[in-house]
């Protein structure tokens, strides 16, 4: 039917919004719908080939009402795709303020994927023959997008645009270190930050690591 | 009435310009950032302030880099006044980027042509500052590359631009004009008519009105009125 995996593709878009993480690309939707797109202009050109280039709507109303639904089926399939691609960018710009690392994560997950159960590879491959979510096209863009929210950064380096949102109310607060953290450098000195250990130290020194999961704020 | 009296003051003292330049900046500061988070629409590139404000910012980091290290707790205790003032301010002007970065990609090609006529008309302020600019249309660029690769290249040619407006539907996406804000009267304005409803309103000086954005636009941009 006309639409249909269009449809699906909105609806995937709008289950995305609601989730933490970004689910696998619906490629074989994605080319359905295009697929569709296509054979529809094609079934436009072969309408109107009869007619060479003299149609007058008004003299094959049935006709002009066909292309008319091909039209606008062709349409809202554009719309799904737009919609269904720029809710998943939306998605990844805000990974990449948000200081996640996307294609990191989603090598590790390749990674777990394919080391992790080695015998049992076979069955697993059908649905996603990578173990990425992301299609090559967005990994792509992600990188773009990195190098251009870096160079926009680099050019308010005082004010850390990626910092928090939030009041600042304190200028120290206490911290607990969650992964090793290795060694920081502050005005204060160096601070070592071993897991399990608790400071008590400048907000904007530990911004980063708090954000990247290193340490958590005790409040 | 007490709290009427409250407001007064606050417009008095804004009105009286023999408050130091430090804390107008900071007013100025703080009142760009709530309009910009408020206003539907992208307001003008306020450089002056920015400049002011980044310069201060810069000087009170040199302060803080040249004082730490010493041992007075006297001077210690004036560098955390300090830093934390600083921190408040990096917050502001923060807040305020990102919520003109977050319009420029909610309605970019929308912003992009109000940029462009801005520019053309010799406008001393325009809409954007440069690095927004290089913001907005390399981020347009990688998504229609984006798009482009991923399904639009195998589209009939009619049907692959990003900025259609025929078929009934237009592409190109637009801010709530018509959106509710909460506004302060600093200077009389006078009979405001609002349109598409046959009535008006009077503002006088000290009045707080919710109307929607599209009638106080004018104004609000005139520095008569300020978004709250």
């Amino acid at each position: 039917m006309y639409g249909e995996t269009g449809f699906k593709l909105v609806q995937a878009a709008k289950r995305e919004q609601a989730l933490a993480h970004l689910p696998p690309y619906q490629t074989e939707l994605v080319r359905a719908t295009t697929r569709e797109v296509r054979d529809l202009d094609k079934d436009v050109a072969s309408i109107l080939e009869p007619f060479a280039g003299s149609f007058n709507p008004s003299s094959e109303p049935a006709v002009a009402c066909g292309l008319l639904t091909n039209h606008l089926c062709m349409r809202r399939n554009k719309r799904c795709l737009l919609a269904y691609h720029r809710t998943r960018t939306d998605k990844l710009d805000e990974m990449c303020w948000g200081g996640i690392d996307v294609l990191e994560r989603q090598q590790q997950q390749v990674n777990r994927a394919g080391g992790g159960e080695g015998g049992a590879m076979g069955g697993e491959g059908g649905s996603n023959s990578n173990g990425s979510s992301l299609s090559p096209e967005e990994e792509e863009y992600v990188r773009q997008y990195s190098d251009l929210l870096a160079a926009y950064k680099g050019q308010w380096t005082d004010v850390d645009l990626t910092g928090s949102l939030e009041p600042p109310k304190d200028l120290f607060i206490d911290v607990r270190v969650l992964k090793d953290a290795g060694e920081i450098q502050t005005e204060y000195g160096a601070i070592t930050l071993t897991k399990n250990s608790q400071f008590y130290v400048r907000q904007g020194d530990v911004e980063r690591l708090i954000q990247q999961g290193y340490l958590q704020r005790l409040s | 009435m007490d709290d009427m009296d409250d407001i007064d003051d606050i417009i008095a003292e804004i009105a009286v310009d023999n408050t130091p330049a430090e804390t107008r900046d900071l007013q100025d500061l703080t009142r760009c950032w709530v309009a910009e988070r408020i206003a539907p629409e992208m307001l003008a590139w306020p450089h002056d302030v920015v400049d002011r404000v980044l310069e201060r910012i810069r000087r009170q980091i040199e302060l803080v880099e040249d004082q730490t290290g010493s041992m007075d707790p006297k001077t210690n205790f004036k560098l955390i006044v300090v830093q934390t003032e600083l921190e408040r301010f990096k917050f502001l002007v923060r807040g305020f980027l990102r919520a003109r970065l977050k319009k420029i990609d909610a309605h970019p090609l929308y912003i992009l042509a109000q940029h462009n006529d801005s520019s053309r008309s010799g406008d001393l302020n325009p809409l954007l500052s440069p690095s927004e600019y290089q913001y907005l249309t390399t981020h347009q660029s990688l998504l229609s590359a984006h798009y482009k690769s991923s399904f639009l290249g195998q589209f009939p040619a009619s049907l692959q631009r990003l900025d259609d407006t025929t078929g009934g539907v237009n592409m190109i996406d637009r801010p709530d004009e018509d959106a509710a804000v909460f506004v302060r009267c600093l200077k009389d304005v006078g009979d405001l008519a609002i349109e598409g409803t046959g009535s008006s309103v009077d503002i006088k000086r000290g009045d707080v009105w919710v109307v929607r954005w599209s009638a106080v636009r004018r104004w609000v941009e005139a520095g008569d009125l300020e978004v709250i």
